[in-house]
């Protein structure tokens, strides 16, 4: 029975492939003509062969932000998000299908090229295009809100467990949350901090789960997955921010003391404070590190993967149908173990971030006794 | 560039999205799941110790259970000694006792067989002397006249008879 169901989905995968490419090369022989003079213009002096698709555009679409959800086989298609913007006439609330397609919508469009490429833009009645405050629901802002509500259910799944069963230990996947809450509180916060662990611990529980959460959802290609979240530096700015926010707000006396005037020699500090600008410079450096490593390491994942799916298109154009189905058995491969590595980096970069927050704010909480 | 340009919308919804995130399970999950495991951890060690605990006691009830055995088995060998020793001693008791009986019961006997004896003999020394006296009567009636020699000859014979007893 198994066999027959991956037979007919291997069939129903493979004849859309070739109804694909076969749509394809109608709509390639009927665009033709308009092409060629776009093209002309654009590359004057270019050798070899050009190619119909674009490839950066595509790879920093799927990496970037857009409004309304991509579905599987459609370039059209999307579920549409609300679109919430103010413009020069006060707020807007309106669905992202009315604009996706390319259309104005109460004076609003999404822009095609220029600095807001890609955003939503309000269009004056000069011509002018200008970016309204946009407080949409994008899609990884939607993604966010469901990465929180999976949390929620997974973590009070767990709390539930415990009310109903008391002592008892939980079995199957609760069992599994329990030994990543044991592994990231009882093994790390908690031998880092001591006796603060149960003031920030659920400050800390938090980030991990959050950000292992959007991690494994980012690499999910369908619905309720797909966006690329933590590899979006808004959100990773977000929560470097709290971590720095939490770090300097509680931090002791004894802390600002080792940061403004720190333990080295009278020379370096008192005519020019070159030690406390490194101690103040490093208030910032640390967050922003940890602002951009959770950042880059998801963001150059997931391009990786989509560069490896995209060879596949880029064959197909540079020669024929039969070398991108050739190309596709390797790019699956390479993207498959891309992404299985992936899931790794998921937990490791979950986990790297809350233990370096943890260190982070365990550090501003100096005592003296705890001076060496 | 698009991608390193953090976007203000996102930003603020993050911030929500997070800040929400965070009191909600802060305030109604964490604590409560932190609590339990650790209630749980503390029911764990201290079921490992009594465990333990209750182990060593029954360790130490078997070494004592076998030394009461042992010590049983010493005085049963004891009073066992003291039995067969005792019993010895009696039956030993019981054979002087009744040596010591029967020989009085046979020194009596032989007194009395003794003194049996002699009173019998005395009868029947009475009885020789009054049996041959009416002997020597009758003879004396029938030959008394013509012979005092034969009256001698009884005499002497009845001497005779009498020494020989």
């Amino acid at each position: 029975m198994k066999k027959v169901i991956t037979a007919l989905v291997a069939v129903v995968v493979l004849a859309l492939m070739v109804w694909g490419y076969t749509d394809a090369a109608h709509h390639r022989e009927e665009a033709a003509g308009h092409s060629e003079n776009v093209e002309a213009g654009q590359q004057a002096g270019d050798e070899g062969k050009k190619l119909d698709i674009d490839v950066k555009g595509i790879i920093f679409d799927h990496l970037g932000d857009c409004y309304g959800w991509e579905v599987p086989f459609s370039h059209s298609k999307r579920i549409p998000l609300p679109i919430i913007v103010k413009g020069q006439d006060g707020w807007h609330v309106f669905s992202s299908s009315h604009v996706t397609g390319g259309d104005t919508f109460e004076g609003f469009k999404i822009a095609k090229e220029g600095d807001h490429h890609g955003k939503v833009v309000e269009v004056l009645a000069d011509g002018t295009e200008v970016r309204p405050l946009d407080f949409s629901i994008t899609k990884n802002a939607c993604g966010i809100f469901i990465s929180a509500i999976v949390v929620l259910i997974i973590v009070f799944s767990l709390k539930r467990w415990y009310a109903r069963n008391g002592m008892k230990a939980p079995r199957g996947f609760k069992g599994a949350i329990e030994l990543v809450v044991d592994f990231v509180y009882g093994d790390t916060i908690k031998p880092i901090m001591g006796k603060d662990a149960p003031k920030y611990g659920p400050y800390l529980l938090t980030v991990f789960f959050f950000i292992l959460t959007m991690n494994l959802l980012g690499l999910i290609v369908i619905f309720p997955g797909g966006a690329n979240l933590t590899g979006n530096i808004a959100v990773t700015m977000v929560l470097a921010v709290m971590t720095f926010l939490i770090t300097n707000f509680t931090g002791t006396k004894h802390y600002w003391l080792e940061v403004l005037w720190p333990d080295v020699p009278l020379a370096l500090k008192c005519p020019v404070p070159l030690m406390p600008l490194i101690e103040v410079l490093g208030l910032f450096t640390k967050p922003i590190a940890l602002m951009i490593r959770l950042f880059a390491n998801m963001m150059s994942g997931h391009m990786v993967v989509i560069v490896f799916v995209m060879l596949i298109f880029i064959f197909t154009e540079l020669f024929n149908v039969f070398a991108g189905a050739g190309t596709s058995v390797l790019s699956l491969v390479l993207s498959l173990f891309m992404l299985v590595l992936d899931t790794l980096v998921s937990f490791i970069q979950a986990y790297v971030f809350t233990i370096l927050s943890t260190m982070f704010i365990h550090m501003a909480h100096v005592h003296e006794e705890h001076e060496a | 560039m698009e991608l390193f340009t953090p976007e203000f919308g996102l930003v603020f919804w993050m911030f929500v999205a997070f800040l929400g995130l965070y009191f909600i399970l802060s305030k109604f999950a964490w604590p409560f799941i932190i609590k339990s495991m650790d209630e749980r951890a503390e029911l764990i060690d201290k079921g490992v110790a009594y465990a333990q605990e209750a182990k060593k006691q029954l360790d130490n009830a078997k070494a004592e259970a076998d030394k009461l055995v042992a010590e049983a088995r010493g005085q049963q060998a004891d009073i066992l000694r003291d039995a067969t020793k005792m019993r010895n001693q009696i039956i030993e008791d019981a054979r002087g006792e009744a040596a010591v009986e029967a020989k009085k019961v046979a020194e009596a006997a032989q007194l009395s067989i003794e003194q049996s004896r002699r009173e019998s003999e005395k009868q029947l020394r009475q009885e020789v002397s009054v049996i041959a006296l009416q002997i020597a009567e009758k003879v004396l009636r029938t030959r008394i006249s013509d012979d005092s020699a034969q009256q001698e000859l009884v005499e002497k014979y009845l001497n005779e008879v009498e020494s020989k007893n």
